[in-house]
């Protein structure tokens, strides 16, 4: 075909339809930051799968998976059908690094919304830039309790933090101790940096705050080749409970530590992290029979939405769906449907529909009981429950609602 | 002409540097551009004993850290804007610098950087466990502005004006301790410390002079730093990557020049902070870092500088 007057004259309207489709289409941009190198890469590489998954679940059809928000739809429904665009930031493990990333994701690459960062430090200082420009954020994933006492207004948080897991153990011990155990004598053993300490300091509060009082704490460097000195100290203490905060390497050390010094403690609970690894369960699964956990995922009953997500999961990684990649997929489903209900990308709209959120536990992957934020922007129905290692998997034990297994005490090891 | 170069030159740059941030709109270039002159500072702040005396400290950071830790529990014990807590950085520096520069002063070249690598790593480890400042968890500014004290703005470009000041009076200082007797004596000392002694130059206390001004910059590269960011815990203030970066920039522009550490860092942050956003998330940044030590190591040992002097050197040569 030549060009002509009228060939040309035909392709005006023609490229300007084009392009009002394509706007029309145009993806809906989230920055998401995680550690991708550094200490935590794992963990952050974990995640991303997480949420690569939930991304083809927006943007293509998926009705298998019913109940869940915008799986049923290609892209989100509100919004023209327009697809969801992640762009990734590598925090380095660093702070800074974070403010960084949040800042270039919020004025280069212009994302409507902000999530992430996994450690609870750089989730403090990248949302703090988020606040100042005026861009919702949520993290699914961080725990430390100041993150939403800061009275931030684009800020948000769907996973459960850590005074809730306070609470949670200690409900747990006082339906033991109706079962005729004791449980008075807790003892914490957490890793010394920030993680390990910031739970056991929110424990310990939670403690004093119910008059009960921490028998006794020990901290330890993750990274050392030796527990026995702390597994001595625990046999000559004799606690009832134990309660670990620690990370992979390290509690696999703790459990082989118990077998060769001969020690089980009555009672032993892993805050999540190192116990949920799945490297824990393979190599030292049978010297940590009755080992109690905490967990906000359960692949649940074969046909729930829980047991279908898995199995999405693992087919695309070979691994088990866990508390720690499950929670951020959740905090990610709230984003994606609040813009979804917003029908807009302005910021102003998504924080409002962010806002409304009413989500009911029949939509969640996790066990949360819902998900409505409370003025700070805490999901104040995030729920964990108490979960055992029993075989080969964690089952949840406790409350008697979710349990789908009978809880076994003491602890075999 | 001869005369004239350098001169035009630097009022080239010093030019660029005050219109850089303003060439681009975007804040996130802008936030590229405050970040290199922060590391700027520190590197240059290294520079003074690093560079001119060649004692090669790799724990700068700890200086970096007692800036940082000093602005945020400023704020978090008595309520200050985080920038009040600059002197008692300072002052805190100065004492670490004679508590811990008169013994390890004993000690002579890699024997002294292991004693500096020491020193950070044990400050480490006592922020880390000790709760009054935050032990692990760290330390955290204000959540939003209190005031204009507080020094939070949405742009960089305030921190960048700030950050310049800084480093324009740390750049002047050198500038002016290089012609001093001092300068002199720094640089008899890093050239060969024996030879300098049996000259009669006071090794010791000079080279703790050198320590005192190093370290008080370093900590106010430090307070600067938790000010913009508002966080600080024991990795990212006593980190030894804080330290190695100061380094490695000095090394990349030329340890023992006036601008050195300034053009190390105007190409290692940019690069950092562009290999993270272009090719996101897969420690590119890193392994550019490794490629450049390499480089420089095996063909201009004494950096940019170096290089920079050898080609005008040959350039002349050609002319004449």
């Amino acid at each position: 075909m030549s060009i002509t007057r009228r060939s040309v004259l035909l392709a005006v309207p023609a490229l300007a339809v084009l392009r009002q489709r394509a706007e029309a289409a145009a993806p809906v941009k989230l920055g998401y930051i995680e550690p991708l190198t550094g200490n935590s890469a794992a963990a952050g590489h974990a995640i991303k799968q997480g949420i690569d998954l939930l991304v083809d679940v927006i943007n293509k059809p998926y009705p298998q998976l019913a109940p869940l928000p915008l799986a049923a739809t290609s892209g989100l429904p509100r919004l023209g059908g327009a697809k969801i665009e992640v762009i990734w930031a590598d925090n380095q493990g660093s702070p800074a690094v974070g403010q960084s990333d949040a800042l270039r994701l919020i004025t280069q690459d212009h994302v409507v919304a902000l999530l992430g960062a996994y450690q609870s430090n750089i989730t403090l200082t990248s949302s703090a830039v988020a606040e100042r420009y005026g861009i919702p954020y949520l993290t699914g994933e961080s725990v430390a309790s100041n993150l939403t006492e800061r009275g931030y207004k684009w800020f948000f948080r769907t996973t459960p933090y850590a005074p809730q897991f306070a609470k949670l153990y200690f409900d747990f011990l006082a339906n033991v101790a109706k079962m005729g155990k004791p449980t008075s004598k807790v003892a914490i053993v957490h890793e010394n940096t920030d993680y390990g300490t910031s739970v056991a300091q929110s424990i310990t509060k939670f403690a004093t705050e119910h008059g009960k009082k921490i028998f006794l704490t020990i901290s330890y460097n993750a990274n050392s080749t030796d527990v026995s000195p702390q597994v001595l100290s625990l046999k000559s203490a004799k606690p009832d409970v134990v309660i670990f905060i620690s990370y992979t390497s390290d509690s696999i050390l703790y459990m082989k530590t118990f077998q060769t010094l001969g020690y089980r403690p009555p009672i032993v609970i892993g805050d999540d992290s190192g116990f949920s690894d799945p490297s824990f369960v393979t190599s030292v699964g049978n010297l940590a029979q009755g080992a109690l956990n905490r967990s906000a995922y359960a692949i649940g009953k074969s046909g729930s939405l829980s047991y279908k997500m898995n199995a999405l999961y693992k087919k695309k990684t070979g691994r088990d769906l866990d508390d720690s990649v499950a929670r951020p997929m959740q905090g990610f489903m709230v984003m994606c449907d609040a813009i979804n209900r917003a029908g807009s990308t302005k910021p102003e709209a998504i924080r409002a529909a962010l806002a409304a959120t009413d989500m009911p536990p029949s939509e969640l992957i996790t066990a949360y009981k819902g998900v409505k934020f409370n003025k700070e922007g805490q999901n104040f129905l995030a729920y964990s429950m108490m979960t055992e290692l029993q075989g080969k998997t964690y089952v949840p034990v406790w409350p008697p609602k979710e349990a789908i297994a009978k809880l076994q005490l003491p602890f075999k090891g | 002409m001869k005369a004239l170069f350098p001169r035009a030159g630097f009022a080239a740059g010093a030019l660029l540097l005050f219109a850089a941030p303003f060439l681009t709109a975007n804040p996130f270039y802008q936030r590229v551009a405050a970040l290199t002159l922060l590391a700027a500072i520190s590197a240059s702040a290294w520079n003074v004993i690093g560079g001119y005396a060649g004692q090669v400290s790799f724990g700068h950071s700890v200086y970096f850290g007692i800036g940082a830790y000093a602005a945020l529990l400023a704020y978090a014990k008595l309520g200050w804007p985080p920038i009040a807590g600059l002197p008692f950085g300072i002052v805190a520096s100065f004492a670490l610098s004679i508590v811990v520069g008169l013994p390890s002063f004993r000690l002579r070249g890699h024997y002294f950087s292991m004693a500096t690598i020491a020193i950070a790593a044990l400050a480490g480890i006592l922020v880390t466990n000790w709760d009054f400042v935050g032990g692990a968890i760290g330390v955290m500014g204000p959540a939003r502005a209190r005031s204009f004290a507080d020094l939070l703005f949405r742009s960089s470009l305030p921190y960048y004006a700030i950050f310049l000041c800084v480093l324009a009076i740390l750049l002047l200082f050198t500038r002016l301790l290089q012609k001093s007797r001092m300068g002199f004596y720094l640089r008899a000392i890093g050239s060969d410390e024996r030879v300098a002694q049996s000259l009669g130059v006071p090794v010791r206390r000079y080279k703790l002079y050198a320590l005192l001004i190093s370290g008080a910059f370093t900590s106010i590269a430090g307070t600067l730093y938790a000010v913009m960011v508002g966080f600080v815990d024991p990795n990212s203030g006593f980190g030894i990557l804080i330290s190695v970066n100061m380094v490695v920039m000095a090394a990349l522009g030329g340890a023992g020049t006036l601008f050195g550490p300034l053009i190390g860092a105007a190409i290692l942050v940019p690069l950092g902070e562009a290999t993270n956003a272009l090719w996101g998330a897969r420690g590119i940044a890193y392994v550019a870092y490794g490629v450049i030590i390499m480089l420089l190591a095996r063909f201009s040992p004494g950096g940019l500088a170096e290089l920079g002097r050898f080609i005008v050197k040959g350039w002349r040569r050609r002319a004449a």
